[in-house]
């Protein structure tokens, strides 16, 4: 069958197909087939992949096979649990079976994180004007998902909340455009501007917090094999109240903490050296540091401008 | 069903042409870990999807043998002058013969076997090359169980490059019901041009690939493990696999070397191991292996109970029952309350 996006589908007949592990989900490069009982899986893909182009049937060849569900039979009915299985040994962490949404993404990250061999990867999030990339780096509370929301509402369009996906042969980037991961406090930032029909409902108290998931907009997945090349690497640092500043970043540094946070780096070996080097060729490198989120995007729009992008 | 894909999956036939085939087959193939031998035996005929998920694993398995190489090296270097040959056993060896058995396999660790009088020496030399007791089996009880029963030190993993290496002195544990001659396989490898170890003759390193998955493994990835038997029978020349079973008797190995026959001659259709099993007069293979592991590589419902089976016979292969009863006993309570309290799991 032909792709078709999620939203013209009955709830029904999508619940239907992931129970019976017949819906594959075509987005950016990758397919992955998805299969779960949970009733909450279903809703919660029909609300924020709504946009997403997916088929129904068993017989497409995928990258990756991922189930989400009960770790045991017993956990299925008593006090039921949620764990994602992505097809190999991982020892991920059952989590209430309400939590299903945030096993559904953990599940999704682990599936590209740990099998992508075509592509280097690397953990920031990523967004885009005329096809001009900014890389937002991961760091434990640096605010890389609130800078990544907050670029999509400033004209940006969204690559990947997660993961910048470099090709091997050339600098440019592919798009993996999923939800947006929320935490705490900044759920309330991005719901303000983004309004409520952009963002998922709350899990309460999971491992990470209060977690809310921001929906990729249909331009964004429209967009998903157009890559961009990327300009601007950003480091960013949250502290509440703190004043805007800027830092230039020696590229030898950034690549070196890009590079510690890349699952294949190694494994992809001298291509993702060479395709890496490339890339920094034409980057400018920053740390930012704010207090809020308008000061950061204005720095980041700034920085973006003196590229030439 | 699944014979068809052994035979595709080796090469001796084209990929599934029906679609539905096509995406079982490799969903199959990923989960027992044969994406990359796949891959190396079908090169020219992928297009589309089809052709980013051979690349994909290609990649990766590309890494595993760049890995394999350098650690094989490494190993070299530490022994260096002592004088000690350790021989190269399964997938490094395989790697670093350059074989079939080799391309596109997916390797985690590698396995090596010295001789017991210097395994002291072999231990000691790795430590002071960066090798270390891994977390997951530095508990007293592993260590002393590892030591006193097994045939293989605990595994070690290098302090920065985390790869691990189990150190071998014998093929199967001491207490096994089956005690093969590793001193004369042994006497009869040959030394690798690449490394400075040694490998296993072709021969052995069939009944050693027997041995291993047929009189110790509990077939946890069974189509990888027929997978290797079948190329390494397929390098046998015409004269090795006259002698093969003589071979077989004089090691002390003829059960699982029987065992592998049946599997390549089943799966794959090879007349050349029907015959050797058929030369084997009243060797049989057991009727009840033969079912579970059919069962097993059906897939089922049955599949979880013949697995069970299959882990239960490792296990009775290993060490006598009374000595058994006692280690589960012990792996149950004592490691699994170490396990909680360091939460290093087990």
């Amino acid at each position: 069958m032909t792709a078709v996006r999620v939203g013209t589908l009955a709830t029904r007949r999508v619940g239907a197909a992931l129970a019976a592990g017949r819906l594959n989900l075509h987005l950016g490069p990758f397919s992955t087939a998805l299969q779960s009982h949970s009733a909450k899986v279903t809703r919660y893909f029909c609300d924020l992949y709504r946009d997403c182009l997916v088929t129904l049937n068993e017989d497409e060849i995928v990258d990756y096979t991922l189930r989400v569900g009960a770790p045991n039979l017993l956990r299925r009915f008593v006090r039921p649990q949620i764990v994602p299985d992505p097809g190999f040994h991982f020892p991920a962490l059952p989590l209430p079976a309400h939590m299903a949404p945030l096993a559904l993404e953990m599940g999704m990250n682990l599936t590209a994180a740990l099998q992508c061999f075509r592509f280097v990867m690397f953990h920031a999030g990523v967004v885009a004007k005329n096809d001009n990339a900014v890389m937002i780096a991961a760091h434990s509370g640096g605010g890389k998902s609130t800078l990544t929301a907050a670029m999509m509402e400033a004209g940006y369009r969204l690559l990947s909340d997660e993961f910048a996906i470099l090709h091997r042969s050339r600098p440019v980037l592919q798009p993996y455009p999923r939800p947006v991961s929320l935490k705490n406090a900044s759920i309330d930032v991005v719901q303000a501007f983004a309004g409520n029909d952009a963002v998922s409902t709350r899990l309460e108290g999971t491992p990470k917090g209060t977690i809310a998931y921001r929906r990729a907009r249909r331009a964004d997945v429209e967009a998903m094999n157009q890559v961009a090349v990327p300009k601007l690497l950003i480091f960013p640092h949250f502290t509440d109240g703190r004043q805007p500043g800027v830092t230039q970043v020696e590229p030898a540094d950034a690549a070196m903490r890009l590079v510690a946070g890349s699952p294949n780096y190694q494994v992809v070996g001298e291509a993702a050296f060479e395709s890496t080097m490339a890339m920094f060729d034409s980057l400018a490198c920053y740390e930012i540091s704010y207090g809020n989120t308008e000061d950061s995007v204005r720095l980041v729009e700034d920085l973006f401008q003196e590229t030439g992008a | 069903m699944k014979r068809a894909f052994f035979r595709a999956a080796v090469g001796l036939t084209a990929l599934p042409e029906n679609q539905l085939d096509l995406s079982r087959f490799l969903r199959w193939a990923a989960h027992d870990h044969i994406l990359g031998q796949v891959a190396a035996a079908h090169v020219d005929e992928a297009g589309g999807k089809l052709k980013d998920v051979l690349e994909n694993a290609r990649i990766r398995s590309a890494h595993d043998r760049r890995m394999l190489t350098f650690e094989a090296d490494r190993i070299s270097r530490a022994l260096l002058g002592s004088g000690i040959e350790p021989v190269l056993l399964k997938g490094g060896a395989y790697v670093a013969a350059g074989l079939r058995a080799g391309r596109g396999r997916r390797v985690s660790d590698i396995d090596i076997l010295v001789e017991d009088q210097r395994l002291a020496e072999t231990e000691v030399l790795l430590r002071e090359a960066g090798w270390q007791g891994d977390s997951s089996t530095a508990g007293d009880y592993d260590q002393q169980y590892y030591r006193r029963w097994m045939h293989e030190l605990p595994p070690m993993r290098h302090g920065t490059r985390r790869t691990l290496i189990d150190v071998h002195h014998r093929l199967l544990p001491r207490t096994a019901r089956l005690q093969p001659r590793h001193d004369l396989m042994m006497a009869a490898s040959v030394k690798l041009e690449s490394t400075g170890l040694r490998a296993f003759s072709p021969m052995d390193r069939f009944i050693h690939s027997a041995i291993h998955i047929c009189a110790d493994g509990a077939f946890e990835t069974v189509a990888r493990s027929f997978i290797e038997l079948y190329y390494l029978f397929g390098d046998l020349e015409a004269d090795d696999r006259r002698r093969l079973i003589d071979r077989a008797a004089e090691v002390n190995a003829l059960k699982p070397v029987a065992s592998a026959l049946w599997a390549v001659s089943h799966y794959f259709g090879s007349a050349n191991a029907h015959a050797a099993l058929r030369s084997m007069g009243v060797m049989k293979v057991g009727v009840a292996l033969r079912f579970i592991l059919r069962v097993v590589v059906r897939g089922g419902r049955l599949a979880p109970v013949a697995r069970l089976a299959l882990y239960v016979r490792s296990h009775y292969m290993r060490m006598p029952l009374a000595m058994l009863a006692k280690h589960l006993f012990s792996k149950a309570f004592k490691r699994g309350g170490q396990a909680r309290a360091t939460r290093s799991g087990g």
